[in-house]
């Protein structure tokens, strides 16, 4: 189930990257250096994607995941 | 020339409502903001003032970037209303007018005080969207909004008179750097949401009504980004609060299990990108924020709608325990989708043509890092928005939920807001016209629509490889709100609890008092003779075996005793005469 759509992304981001051939250089882009490097935003959006869901899940880990009634018990003082 | 502020067209009419028959009032909700913005172009540039005590205040000020925000706060209380429709609350259709007309009259007010005074009519009003969901949670929920906002609320006064002794002056126009200044910006940080002011979003929005926090998405962080822009364009520390807001919105919704939660850590990445705006400061990056916060109202508003509907329908939010909703309402989850292609920027779509504009602001301001750091932002915003809440709430685990029908209304609303979405996406001038500044920048170039696709590639390819983390799992996020609710019952044990005990203590004795002293003076002889003879008898009797309930003789006193009294009247008469007279 879940292979299908991994294949058709891995096809969808190797074709971007080939395609970054006719893109670099066209109008309108930025003039930062990582923009010019081969495949950056495809890259980027990969990396970015892990490097969130990696550091929220080891911060949550580490000290911020609680279970779901940690306030309640404590703030009953009516 | 009009110089009725739009504020008073819908404050008028939230005490009309009642007024109206029940079958019209939904009708009538829509009509205000119709109204109003059929008076927005009739009003001039310029502002209005008023002598109030001996001051001149200024009810209306009217330019482009007032009229901007004002014509896109008008619209998502027209929009709302449509959703809201089928509901027949008077309570919080009363509270939304008041709430959508109090935000505008902070837009067009021209001075502090008449700010303050909105500002403070939108805390109150919005915090009752929260309350009347009617749960101990949503109570306890509002009340603390409410504490936040009227702390953010003293210090932003604290910040005016303090600014108004120091300037003589009430205009609000751009702050000079000083502690004054600091102050006020404090109490607009904290309405913005700016991370460690934000913890009250996300901690209230997700606990307002189906229709309440559609409105709540709307207006309290994006004043606050309209007076920012306003008072503080060009501060630094702005961009970097912005920057900062933009992937701590992000960062905390991975972890997110509530979807209206998890959407609330979204506004406050969305408006980093508004709040970074606002930091650069130069034309671009005002016109960007501008343009994302128009875009941002009318996409969130989806996104909250959307959720609202699945709460609606089957009376949950949480993604651990919500999955297969596809077949059961496809329509929420298309209208839904395209409000997530929006926040996410998919070419065609609204923030496509919104955000890049901040983007480009940063690009061409050469803070490269700024942008790449946004880019990254955006990758996030995909991630959850995009992909994991529509996942794990459409598609995912089947969990044999049968979801109740859906008003029209709520689906006339969602399409209508959709539509302008896509309008905006496609026709970009229809938004860029609106700009406080002539606006250049053509957001549909080759390289800007193969990187951001590119981007999302990247970002659709990690989310399908790491799919078995991004399951929701039912525990809650620690955040600031944290540093007050922790603490909260030990603050009130020292200080209100002591006292609550006291004062129970002291009116307990002082109703015991009361009560005994009445007693004795309703029968002063029953009550003596229960000192003189101290006899434990003062039930009822039995007589030969019944009960009597009431005998009469019992309270009447033996005739020797009155004539003790009498006699003993005479002898103090006596002793009176012989002695002292």
């Amino acid at each position: 189930m879940r292979r299908l759509p991994v294949i058709l992304f891995c096809a969808v981001f190797a074709l971007s990257i080939w395609a970054d051939a006719r893109i670099l250089g066209s109008e309108g882009h930025a003039e930062d250096w990582w923009s010019r490097i081969y495949g950056f935003f495809p890259l980027y959006g990969f990396l970015g994607c892990l490097a969130t869901i990696w550091i929220a899940n080891v911060m949550g880990d580490l000290w911020l995941t609680r279970r779901e009634n940690y306030y309640d018990s404590k703030e009953r003082h009516e | 020339m009009n110089s009725i502020p739009p504020a008073v067209v819908l404050l008028g009419g939230a005490l009309a409502l009642p007024l109206l028959p029940r079958s019209f009032r939904s009708l009538a909700f829509v009509l205000f903001p119709a109204a109003a913005m059929a008076l927005l172009p009739s009003l001039e540039d310029g502002i209005t003032t008023l002598r109030f005590l001996s001051f001149d205040l200024v009810p209306l000020r009217v330019d482009r970037l007032s009229l901007a925000f004002g014509t896109i706060f008008l619209l998502a209380t027209l929009l709302g209303g449509i959703y809201a429709f089928h509901l027949k609350e008077l309570g919080q259709q009363v509270a939304a007018l008041i709430y959508a007309g109090s935000s505008l009259g902070v837009v067009f007010s021209g001075d502090l005080f008449t700010l303050f005074v909105y500002w403070e009519i939108m805390a109150v009003s919005s915090a009752y969207l929260i309350l009347a969901r009617g749960m101990e949670r949503s109570r306890r929920a509002a009340m603390r909004y409410v504490l936040v906002h009227l702390f953010g609320g003293s210090v932003l006064l604290a910040g005016i008179l303090w600014h108004f002794v120091d300037s003589g002056s009430l205009l609000f126009n751009g702050f000079d750097r000083e502690g004054a200044a600091y102050l006020i910006m404090f109490g607009f940080a904290l309405n913005a949401g700016i991370p460690p002011l934000h913890a009250w979003l996300a901690d209230a929005y997700p606990e307002g009504t189906v229709t309440g926090s559609v409105f709540l998405s709307a207006f309290t962080t994006k004043t606050a980004v309209y007076v920012l822009a306003r008072g503080f364009a060009g501060w630094e520390i702005l961009l970097w609060a912005g920057v900062i807001m933009a992937l701590y919105g992000v960062v905390f919704a991975v972890l997110e299990n509530d979807i209206r939660r998890l959407l609330a850590y979204h506004i406050i990445s969305q408006v980093g990108y508004m709040v970074a705006g606002v930091g650069l400061g130069t034309e671009t990056a005002i016109n960007g924020t501008t343009a994302h916060a128009f875009c941002h109202i009318l996409y969130k508003g989806l996104l909250f709608m959307g959720a609202g509907a699945v709460l609606y329908s089957t009376n949950r939010t949480k993604l651990t325990e919500l999955g297969g909703l596809a077949r059961a309402i496809p329509v929420a989850l298309s209208l839904y989708m395209v409000g997530a292609f929006s926040i996410s920027g998919f070419p065609l779509f609204s923030g496509f043509v919104s955000k890049s504009l901040v983007i480009h602001a940063a690009e061409l301001g050469h803070e490269g890092v700024i942008a790449l750091l946004l880019y990254l932002a955006s990758i996030g915003t995909f991630l959850h928005t995009g992909l994991k809440l529509p996942y794990f709430t459409w598609f995912g685990p089947q969990r044999g939920l049968k979801p109740a029908p859906i008003p029209w209304s709520m689906y006339a609303g969602m399409t209508l807001t959709a539509g302008i979405n896509i309008a905006i996406g496609v026709y970009p001038k229809l938004l860029y016209d609106l700009m406080p500044f002539p606006v250049t920048y053509r957001p549909y170039t080759t390289a800007h629509v193969a990187e951001t696709l590119q981007l999302l590639v990247g970002t659709g390819l990690g989310f399908w490889l790491l799919i078995d983390k991004l399951g929701g799992k039912s525990t809650i996020t620690l955040d600031f709100d944290w540093f007050y609710r922790k603490p909260a019952p030990l603050l009130f044990r020292l200080t209100a609890g002591s006292l609550n005990r006291f004062f129970t203590a002291a009116e307990l004795t002082t109703s015991n008092l009361a009560h005994r002293l009445a007693q004795a003076c309703a029968n002063p002889v029953e009550f003596a003779s229960r000192f003189l003879s101290q006899s434990g008898d003062r039930g009822d009797r039995d007589i030969g075996g019944d009960k009597v309930l009431y005998d009469p003789n019992r309270y009447r006193p033996p005739v020797g005793f009155i004539i003790l009294i009498v006699l003993s009247c005479f002898v103090v008469l006596l002793a009176w005469n012989l002695f002292l007279a």
